[in-house]
């Protein structure tokens, strides 16, 4: 598993530098993103009202949106490209079986953009001189939401397999997402995917609220749910697509 | 004879109203090349893609070393595939990427697929293009590299679906005496191809699949003289009288020399009484090819 975990990033990072393009597009887009931020926190005496809260819930929000996005999306634009280039009934041909192999692609997927992301906000915080100062423990709802978001995207998935051509849906479903993540954090709010994860987050952030454990547990427990519910469905669609001949291409 | 490595028993796939495949038993056994023949749309793929635990058969069941790969993902390390079509492999990875991916996600550890990838490259003379990206190969070169891409975990069976569609006369001959080599390290073989004469070079027991159909299986040996018993070839040494002409030609001899006889060995002494004692040039069984062997059965079946 371990090798694989390295193949999948080594694939990861190799598909970076093939595609410069679309390397320097996310490059910039971050860079621009974040050199705004830190502009902001130096002219902006204090905490930027204009944020609507601190600069760094501003920065965290942003990077929560895009990795749950990425989270979102990844599985399926895959799933896509393989059918339509023909490599995915090699992919299914390993023993780990898909479901794993997915899996490990995905958290070397997460694990390449973090390093970008990581990469990105080093070089400028040191060319700018800027300080983030956040809790560390707000990593951990993050994670709650990253695994809702990798649950929502197997569903997708699934739909990837049967129906290829989703990236309509993937496109509007979005607006979805952004809902998900502003949803608040309570009641029934916390049966949404996402929703109770992000709420933690976003209150750490910029309420400086203290890291809620019950909450927390919650914000596990209902994304376990739904990756769970995201995982059994792309197994029935990976059993449907065994079944009907889809795994070839269009 | 030793277990077979893959078993298939009763296979059937349907795809809407179209009966693809239709109770379809093989058996692949080390050491062995079995070639299944088909028209266009026989089947051959669909099957293939069964035995490879792509697609669920309907009814029937497939056993790779026993294991059934549908239930047993694992049992996918003792398979290797070369799919239809030639994307078989990543065009924006080079082949050593590729390999190296392919061996990793079949179940090798990292170092030992990156060992065997080389020895692969260097065997199958693509050391030249190890960090060419795949896209930039000849067809002839991608097509290796999608034998290679099925080799890279070493299986004990290898389904290969047209493997030596497209290739140069040089590499054809290349692939087949490594697709003879790897038969004789003791592996079983499947082979599909529309390309007679490899069928017939490589083959040790040939399945020709009509309509989703078997409609025959049996030793290359077995077939060709099955198919070569029912006719024989006559020469002469010159052209015989009007009058013996007629005499064959009343046996059913066809043919102006040389002559051509259906029929059975005792029939045969006729028709050598009726040319004797002419001087004889040649008497011999007829030969036949898988070729003809194969326009007969499924123009006929
Ligand atoms: N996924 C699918 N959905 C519907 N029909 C299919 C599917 N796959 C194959 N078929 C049909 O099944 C039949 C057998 O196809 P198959 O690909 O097995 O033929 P083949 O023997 O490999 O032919 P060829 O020599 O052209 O490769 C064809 O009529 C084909 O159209
Ligand atoms: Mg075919």
């Amino acid at each position: 598993m371990l090798d694989l975990f390295l193949a999948e990033f080594g694939r990861n990072l190799l598909s970076l530098r093939r595609y410069p393009l679309e390397l320097l597009g996310a490059v910039v887009t971050l860079s621009v993103i974040f050199y705004l931020l830190f502009l902001g926190a130096r002219f902006l005496a204090g905490p930027g009202a204009e944020f609507g809260g601190r600069l760094e819930a501003v920065l965290v929000g942003y990077l929560l949106w895009t990795f749950a996005l990425f989270a979102y999306t990844s599985l399926s634009f895959g799933l896509m490209e393989e059918a339509q280039t023909g490599t995915l009934e090699q992919v299914f041909l390993s023993p780990y079986g898909p479901i794993p192999l997915f899996l490990v692609r995905n958290l070397s997927g997460l694990l390449t953009q973090g390093l970008l992301v990581f990469l990105i906000a080093m070089v400028l915080t040191t060319l700018t001189g800027a300080r983030l100062s956040f809790h560390p423990g707000v990593a951990l709802p993050f994670l709650a939401v990253l695994l809702g978001g990798y649950g929502l995207g197997f569903a997708m998935g699934s739909l990837a397999l049967l129906y290829k051509r989703i990236g309509q849906l993937l496109g509007l479903s979005q607006f979805l997402l952004l809902f998900l993540l502003q949803a608040p954090g309570t009641g029934p709010f916390l049966l949404l995917p996402m929703a109770p994860g992000a709420s933690l987050a976003r209150g750490m952030l910029a309420q400086g609220a203290p890291l809620d454990v019950w909450g927390l547990l919650v914000a596990f427990l209902n994304a376990f749910l739904y990756l769970g519910l995201g995982l059994f469905l792309f197994g029935r669609a990976v059993h449907r697509a065994k079944k009907q001949g889809l795994l070839h291409g269009y | 004879m030793a277990r077979p490595y893959l078993e298939a028993h009763g296979l059937y796939k349907r795809f809407g109203a179209l009966e693809a495949v239709k109770n379809v038993h093989l058996t692949l056994h080390p050491g062995e090349i079995l070639a299944f023949l088909g028209k266009n749309g026989a089947g051959k793929s669909t099957t293939v893609k069964m035995l490879s635990g792509l697609l669920l058969p309907d009814r029937g069941e497939v056993h790779l070393l026993g294991k059934n790969p549908f239930r047993e993902p694992l049992a996918l390390k003792h398979l290797g595939a070369v799919l239809e079509g030639n994307r078989n492999t990543y065009w924006r990875l080079t082949p050593l990427e590729n390999l190296v991916y392919f061996g990793v996600a079949r179940g090798l550890r990292l170092a030992a697929a990156r060992k065997r990838a080389w020895e692969l490259l260097e065997e199958y003379a693509l050391l030249g293009k190890a960090h060419t990206e795949v896209r930039h190969l000849s067809r002839g070169m991608q097509q290796k590299l999608a034998l290679l891409q099925a080799l890279i975990h070493d299986p004990e069976v290898l389904l290969l679906d047209e493997p030596t569609l497209g290739l140069d006369v040089e590499t054809a001959l290349l692939m087949r005496d490594k697709i003879r080599t790897l038969a004789q390290a003791g592996k079983a073989i499947l082979l599909t191809t529309h390309q007679m004469e490899v069928a017939e070079a490589l083959a040790d027991r040939v399945a020709i699949i009509h309509q989703g159909e078997v409609v025959v299986e049996e030793t290359k040996e077995g077939l060709l003289a099955r198919f070569a018993g029912e006719h024989y070839v006559l020469e002469l040494e010159e052209k015989p009288p009007l009058e013996v002409i007629k005499q064959l030609r009343a046996l059913g001899v066809e043919g102006e020399g040389p002559f051509f006889f259906r029929g059975n060995a005792q029939a045969l002494w006729q028709v050598l009484e009726a040319v004797k004692p002419l001087p004889l040039k040649k008497v011999a069984k007829g030969e036949t090819d898988l070729l003809e062997i194969f326009l007969k059965v499924v123009g006929h079946a």
